[in-house]
């Protein structure tokens, strides 16, 4: 069983946005070719969703963030970690039900929940730290 | 992101963005469609073919334009919806009201 890829990319916003932490994934896949390309979107949009959704809310003041992303490739499965220095977290990630459908936001939280298979929130050492667990459909 | 406007057939209003359709691109989304209901138009299309990746904030922009293009008496309707985007419309309930087509011409082909 090959080693598990494990990649991290910190940014702090601004400059950083969803688009770094997306450009970081898209230079991620040609090195773990063996993921299927149901869960690289899947994990795709849940990161991009979570990351999205820290940016927006653990930044009220907009005085910036820095946050940091790690992904861990296994043949079972792909975990991501992202820990912030935002304020803590009052968000529901587990159970967060999609809003009525002329709602214009509010369905992130859902999303990431209907795409991985966990999903953990915790405070650490004065960082929110969150974590997404998706199981491979596909074994390499 | 680049977002190219044209005249489709049928008085429709075609919109074609490039790129990613996230949190940094939506508003661009959202003030073409209002722009396009100032001008007096109402049917757009929106061409998804050069749209690699939706998230949330890009889908609230479409039903944003959904709204809007209705509460003018038109509609927005989507088309060359990728597999990531189709599996988002799809895991949000949304293909309910988004209905993907395949092309921008079949899109209105009841028009």
């Amino acid at each position: 069983m090959p080693e598990p890829l494990r990649r991290t990319v910190r940014l702090t916003t601004p400059p950083g946005d969803v688009n770094t932490v997306h450009d970081f994934l898209v230079e991620l896949w040609p090195d773990v070719d063996t993921v299927s390309n149901v869960d690289r979107i899947s994990i795709e949009t849940a990161l991009i969703e979570l990351a999205a959704n820290v940016m927006q809310h653990a930044d009220s003041d907009g005085s910036g963030l820095t946050c940091e992303f790690t992904i861990v490739v296994s043949d079972d499965a792909i975990e991501m970690v992202v820990r912030d220095t935002g304020e803590p977290g009052e968000i529901q990630l587990v159970g967060a039900e999609m809003p009525e459908l002329d709602a214009e936001s509010g369905r992130g939280l859902a999303l990431i929940s209907a795409l991985v298979d966990e999903v953990a929130y915790a405070q650490e050492g004065g960082h929110n730290v969150w974590r997404l667990k998706r199981a491979r459909t596909t074994g390499a | 992101m680049k977002i190219d406007v044209v005249d489709g057939p049928g008085g429709v209003v075609v919109l074609k963005p490039e790129g990613r359709l996230n949190m940094v691109a939506a508003p661009a989304v959202r003030e073409a469609v209002s722009s396009i209901v100032d001008s007096g138009r109402s049917k757009v299309a929106v061409d998804l073919s050069g749209v690699e990746f939706i998230d949330s904030s890009g889908l609230g922009a479409l039903i944003s334009g959904l709204k809007t293009t209705r509460q003018a008496g038109g509609d927005l309707r989507i088309a060359g919806a990728n597999d990531q985007v189709k599996l988002v419309l799809s895991l949000t309930n949304l293909e309910r009201v988004l209905t993907p087509y395949d092309t921008v011409e079949n899109a209105y082909g009841d028009a």
